[in-house]
């Protein structure tokens, strides 16, 4: 009998599926899950559309291997964002746009487009294009997503503990991202020594903080 | 009208009574060098204005330019339609006279924008 299920409290009935107690107790404590929910598809949009932008931004800086490098474990990592928090988007009833163009237009952060104009062939007109100038978008996207994830970390503190533990692992490594780019940019462009404190990861792409804990491998 | 970078100019932020953002119904007045953002400028005085992206792209900070002026030139989705509506970006828009804005007007904005098929409204709205 359902009357005896001690555990079985709140305003969720006993066997009602309907409705789930991990979106109820966030809304208890004073957040909205739709509106938290829908925040976390606009900043995974982000995500995703900067691992494709960041590709095409890696390719770009042909000859310049370490840049390269650690470009690719930013790429990567950005998608680990994306796989890290998809399924929460799904716990809290939501998901993602059927539509990518959609996904990608409600994206919390800009587009990262190679910083260069397209050639009469449709392809990359590369006459001018600079190293830094690719350094320069990587450290503004970089930036847009600490932002982003600050702010997620803010709405969900106290309130939502498994999304805040999510969002400030991915902020951890936003911020190793963007010291990455400050070093660059900074030895690139304005010749000055501006250490990250940091040195590539072990293996392409390690999401030291948003992978250490395989918890999301059924996703 | 020019300023140098160290003159500012004067801008009333009025937080509507039924916002959910902190200070509903109050009128603060702060002040802003040109060449610093609204938004930047509120939160280094204490005004919290919600925010996310700071590039004017997600369209969080939307606000009402009720009087004065501001530019906005490194908002990176910021549209003709947006500034003869009269609505602004704060986290990009630098004033170049003293100013009046409305904040807290992202609901409405998303609605503008998808009344004119501009992102991020109809991807918003869809949902």
């Amino acid at each position: 009998m359902s009357e005896e299920k001690t555990h079985a409290s709140g305003a969720v009935e006993p066997g009602d599926t309907s409705t789930r107690v991990g979106a109820e107790v966030i809304r208890e404590r004073g957040v909205d899950p739709e509106e938290l929910r829908e925040k976390l598809v606009d900043a995974i949009g982000a995500e995703f559309t900067t691992y494709y932008y960041y590709t095409n931004l890696r390719m770009h800086l042909a000859g310049e291997e370490d840049y390269k490098e650690i470009t690719e474990d930013a790429r990567l990592e950005d998608r680990a964002h994306f796989e890290l928090v998809v399924p929460r988007v799904y716990e809290l009833e939501g998901s993602l746009p059927n539509d990518i163009r959609d996904f990608a237009d409600r994206a919390s952060c800009p587009d990262a487009e190679v910083p260069t104009p397209m050639d009469d062939a449709g392809g990359f007109d590369t006459s001018d294009l600079e190293v830094e100038d690719i350094l320069e978008v990587l450290l503004e996207a970089e930036r847009c997503a600490i932002r982003t994830w600050s702010e997620i970390c803010d709405m969900t503190r106290e309130a939502d503990p498994r999304t805040y533990d999510m969002a400030q692992r991915i902020l951890n490594e936003e911020m190793d991202h963007e010291a990455w780019f400050i070093e660059l940019l900074s030895k690139e462009r304005d010749g000055e020594i501006n250490p990250a404190g940091h040195f590539a990861r072990g293996e392409p792409g390690d999401a030291p903080y948003t992978k250490n804990n395989p918890f999301n491998d059924s996703a | 009208m020019t300023r140098s970078s160290t003159d500012t100019w004067t801008v009333t932020i009025v937080v509507p009574e039924e916002s959910s953002v902190d200070g509903a119904g109050n009128t603060t007045e702060i002040e802003v060098r040109p060449d610093e953002t609204v938004l930047a400028a509120a939160r280094s005085a204490g005004v919290w204005l919600p925010a996310d992206c700071q590039q004017g792209w997600c369209t969080t900070c939307a606000a009402r330019l009720v009087d004065g002026d501001v530019a906005h030139p490194n908002a990176r989705r910021y549209y003709d339609e947006d500034r003869e509506a009269g609505y602004v970006l704060l986290c990009t828009a630098k004033p170049r006279a003293d100013t009046t804005v409305v904040v807290d007007q992202y609901d409405d904005f998303l609605e503008f924008r998808a009344a004119n098929d501009k992102p991020p409204g109809n991807s918003k709205r869809n949902r």
